[in-house]
């Protein structure tokens, strides 16, 4: 036998190396990567430039977050329905390392390259406009993106547990992406939401992120009552709560899928 | 000291469930594997026919773990396949073949070397093990191309490296050589022969009768999910009615005829067919001692009659078996 045994960490960079080797070789994924975010961050600016530069920040934060929501969820999602469509799912399931390393790899992976969207946003706007665009703590801020990161690579890895139990996790995915824009205040504060929807926006842990970063980068920021330190107790519990959901319920859809006999099925 | 079966199993069934109708409100069940018992021995190329339908491909995924019986125990290397699959996964290999099962848009090695960081191929050896793979399925030219440039035959030629890769003890190929053209289809058999002389057990599914006779110490035919036969083909060949395998054409034959054929010692069974404008009656025969002079004298009013003996097939014990099931 050649093969000793599979190590998490070799397997992780196996999969992120195959999604960055997938990237490059199909252009579309330059769409929400890098268009998308330029294109969400020049208009934000051009369209609430007259209210001042942290309102701007306010609204660029918004943009580049829906960019990065948008590469996790089909980059990583998307790319679990892919495994399907080309009948990769069944060999890499028959692979040692768990699926859901893979899964994660890609999330990482997904997350890293949204946050080079979301970078790219700050510098094109910057450029475009002739003055960068200010940032109350530029470390902390730093951190508190790499934070926000992980909170959304927790929900994208429930999201593709979903599409490793159904071809039709297309619909879930279409269904969650426009709960999580308005859901987490990406689009405009959540307090302006009605009251019944609030449940929907606590329990997405990018909604606590997002408000603790804009605390973190926007001077005077009047988020919500609990303040950062509450947003933080907030994102993480939820982040938590998520990871322990996503492997709990890998390890059932795996078993589900091999009960069901339909891995092939796309 | 001996070792167990490689692959053994007792009264596998596997039931698929599907609902049906406007509400989903009709459940469906098919039952593929009706109770299969089998016993791999170590090291043996075993081989697995069956029509279209038959289970083969459902009883192979559940060996390699891709799917869980619905009842029954299945062992692979003396390991659970449900419970121990983790452990066992390392150990196993599985060719499924086809056009689909490859990330196209990469090249073939840059799938191998995924495939070979998910099974834990040793760091220091994995970019060696790929090139002898690949030089061992003679992709060497075509290695850091890209997949979706590949044709029918090499991409089965990768699903094969990457089946291999690994260094597998039990190997299950699910049609091997389907898709390949006649020089690659050697080259593959021969192959899967090397692999037995490293010591590899290989569970094979074939459509290719010959193939199975040409590679397979024992056959198994497996028919509306249940075994019907498991044997050498020799032992198949008996058991269908032997190695003679007579053929008698004629513009017809009346029932007094192929009863008399039927009474002719050493003649086991017949099967009738039309062939053309013609009637064919095929005999097997398990004895020597029978002439094609013996047939013809049962048959004489027959202006075109025409009688000859060839060698029992395997093609001819698998549709004899098939059919027997079938009524």
């Amino acid at each position: 036998m050649v093969a000793r045994s599979y190590s998490r960490g070799r397997s992780l960079l196996a999969v992120m190396r195959l999604a960055v080797l997938t990237f490059l070789a199909d252009p579309q994924w330059l769409v929400p990567s890098l268009i998308a975010p330029v294109v969400f961050g020049l208009v934000s600016y051009e369209l609430f430039a007259g209210s001042g530069p942290w309102f701007v920040l306010y609204a660029i934060l918004g943009a580049g977050m829906m960019s990065m929501w948008g590469q996790t969820l089909y980059g990583s999602g998307w790319a679990t329905g892919q495994d399907r469509h080309l009948g990769t799912l069944e060999p890499t399931l028959t692979a040692p390392t768990p699926y859901l390393y893979i899964v994660l790899g890609r999330v990482i992976w997904n997350t890293l390259a949204g946050l080079l969207g979301g970078a790219i946003v700050f510098v094109v706007v910057a450029i475009t406009y002739g003055h960068p665009i200010p940032l109350a703590n530029p470390l902390l801020f730093l951190l508190m993106f790499a934070f926000v990161i992980t909170t959304l690579a927790a929900v994208g890895v429930v999201f593709a547990a979903a599409y490793v139990y159904t071809r039709y996790a297309g619909f879930v995915q279409n269904v969650g992406e426009f709960a999580f824009y308005i859901g987490t205040g990406c689009m405009f504060p959540v307090v302006l939401l009605p009251f019944w929807s609030n449940p929907v926006s606590l329990v997405l842990p990018p909604t606590w992120a997002l408000d603790a970063l804009r605390y973190l980068a926007i001077p005077g920021y009047q988020g919500f009552s609990w303040g950062f330190w509450g947003d933080m107790a907030g994102a993480l519990g939820t982040t938590a709560l998520y990871l322990g959901i996503a492997g709990t319920v890998f390890r059932r859809v795996e078993r589900h899928v091999l009960e069901a006999g339909d891995l092939n099925d796309w | 000291m001996s070792k167990g079966p490689a692959i053994h199993t007792r009264d596998v069934r596997r039931v698929f469930e599907s609902r049906k109708g406007f509400f989903f409100n009709e459940l469906v069940r098919t039952e593929a594997l009706r109770g299969v018992d089998l016993d791999v021995a170590d090291g043996e190329i075993f081989g697995l026919l069956g029509p279209n339908g038959a289970g083969k491909t459902t009883f192979t995924k559940i060996l390699s773990t891709l799917l869980i019986p619905t009842s029954g125990t299945v062992e692979v290397l003396g390991m659970d396949v449900v419970k121990d699959a983790v452990r066992l996964r390392p150990r196993i290999g599985l060719v499924l073949g086809g056009e689909r099962g490859l990330y196209n848009r990469i090249s073939a090695r840059e799938n191998l070397r995924y495939f070979a960081d998910l099974y834990g191929v040793p760091m220091e050896r994995r970019d060696r093990r790929i090139q002898e793979v690949i030089d061992r399925v003679d992709l060497t030219s075509a290695a850091d191309r890209r997949v979706e440039e590949f044709s029918r035959g090499m991409k089965q030629k990768l699903h094969l490296a990457r089946g291999i890769l690994h260094g597998p003890e039990v190997l299950f190929l699910d049609e091997p050589t389907i898709g390949l053209d006649p020089k690659s289809a050697r080259e593959t058999r021969k192959l899967i022969r090397s692999l037995v002389a490293d010591g590899v057990t290989i569970f094979l599914t074939t459509h290719y009768m010959f193939e199975a006779e040409e590679l397979c110490e024992r056959i198994a035919v497996l028919s509306r999910g249940r075994i019907v036969a498991r044997d050498t083909v020799a032992g198949l060949r008996r058991l269908v009615g032997g190695d003679r395998t007579i053929e008698v054409e004629a513009y017809g034959f009346d029932e007094g005829e192929v009863a008399r054929l039927k009474h002719i010692a050493g003649v086991s069974r017949i099967v009738s067919e039309e062939f053309g404008p013609k009637l064919r009656l095929t005999l097997r025969v398990g004895t020597t001692d029978l002439s094609l002079d013996t047939i013809r004298n049962q048959l004489t009013n027959h202006a075109e009659l025409t009688v000859r003996e060839r060698r029992t097939s395997l093609e001819d014990v698998y549709l004899d078996l098939v059919e027997e099931e079938a009524t």
